[in-house]
């Protein structure tokens, strides 16, 4: 296989890019005094605009207090401090359920009361006859005589 | 998380390499800094609290990217420069100009105190640079993350949003451009 001479092996192209490297290293330790005022004049300014580190002080300062309330109060407050909105949450669904099943209750009662003090029995609501006439209305003239004419051989 | 110090370690380690790198890209050393100065910021700002091990991928990303921008940039300005300029051109205005007094001579002192061996390093390392300027850009970044910056093929191809195969490919047509066109100048490396 012939191979042009003009081209590099693999082997010898990284070679010859190490070397080229090398040397660019090399050239680029002497910049200009300019330009090397700049660059850190630069950094500087990178460095003044650091994201900030997260910084976790709670654990060690619960762990340093052990329990005393002066000192770890803050911290204790910051890890509770979730907490309280959770408790009103589960008093106020259970006050919300309270309520609802008092309301029903009253319902009841009043239901209770009504049917206790109305003229008609209680009774009288499973006669399906009485269902129909609560349902229909008070009979007519016509339907009294027919009735009455029907009652009066017996 | 890398620390402040190891941030400052890490910027100025890699200050001077990424300014020649953005000069061999943008072929301006004023629009260099200020590409330079916006990585560190964007490094700093963004991923300063990253691990100190991650900060030489991220910042060769960044300044390639700011690289990019810088073109877009200039395309964008170029084409209302073009427009305006030939509004209201005056044809005297250029007799004024003497391209001389815009010239300065190389300051070539620090070459003659040193010898002949700095000259010769110095004149091979200026051919080189001019080569690498010649580059496209796609492949003088490839060969830059591989062999200055010394990236593995993987983190290359990272960096630069492409397939391991296009890094290799770009990597060896730039060494082999590179080898070639100093061999024309009857340089081997």
């Amino acid at each position: 296989m012939n191979r042009n001479e003009d081209t590099l092996s693999t082997r010898e192209a990284d070679q010859f890019g190490l070397t080229a490297a090398a040397l660019l290293r090399q050239g680029s330790q002497s910049l200009p005094a300019g330009v090397k005022d700049r660059l850190y004049a630069a950094r500087i300014k990178a460095l003044s605009v650091k994201k900030p580190e997260k910084v976790r002080i709670a654990q060690h300062v619960l762990a340093s207090s052990s329990g005393s309330w002066s000192s770890g109060s803050r911290s204790f407050w910051d890890n509770v401090g979730w907490v309280a909105p959770l408790v009103v949450l589960v008093f106020g669904l259970i006050g919300i359920a309270q309520w609802q099943q008092d309301s029903r209750i009253n319902d009841i009662a009043e239901l209770d009361v009504a049917l206790l003090t109305d003229d008609v029995p209680p009774d009288a609501y499973a006669d399906s006859g009485f269902l129909g006439f609560l349902k229909n209305g008070p009979l007519s003239e016509s339907d009294q005589d027919s009735l009455s004419s029907v009652k009066t051989p017996s | 998380m890398a620390s402040p110090q190891e941030l400052s370690d890490f910027l100025s380690s890699v200050e001077q390499r990424a300014f020649k790198q953005a000069v061999y890209a943008v072929r301006d050393d004023d629009a260099a800094l200020d590409i330079v100065q916006d990585a560190m910021i964007k490094l700093a700002e963004k991923y300063g609290d990253r691990p100190a091990a991650e900060l030489p991928l991220v910042f060769t990303r960044i300044l390639q990217n700011r690289i990019h921008d810088w073109f877009r940039r200039q395309k964008v300005r170029n084409t209302w420069v073009t427009l305006f300029s030939n509004m209201g051109k005056k044809s005297d205005e250029s007799d004024d100009f003497d391209p001389l007094e815009s010239l300065s001579a190389p300051d070539d002192s620090e070459i003659h105190q040193d010898g002949a061996f700095k000259l010769e390093r110095s004149q091979l390392l200026q051919a080189l640079e001019s080569e690498i300027s010649k580059l496209p850009a796609r492949q003088r970044e490839a060969f830059l993350m591989r062999y200055w910056d010394e990236l593995s093929i993987t983190e290359t191809a990272l960096a630069m949003s492409c397939s391991e195969g296009s890094v290799k490919t770009h990597c060896s047509r730039a060494t082999q451009a590179l080898a070639k066109a100093l061999k024309l100048k009857g340089i081997t490396l």
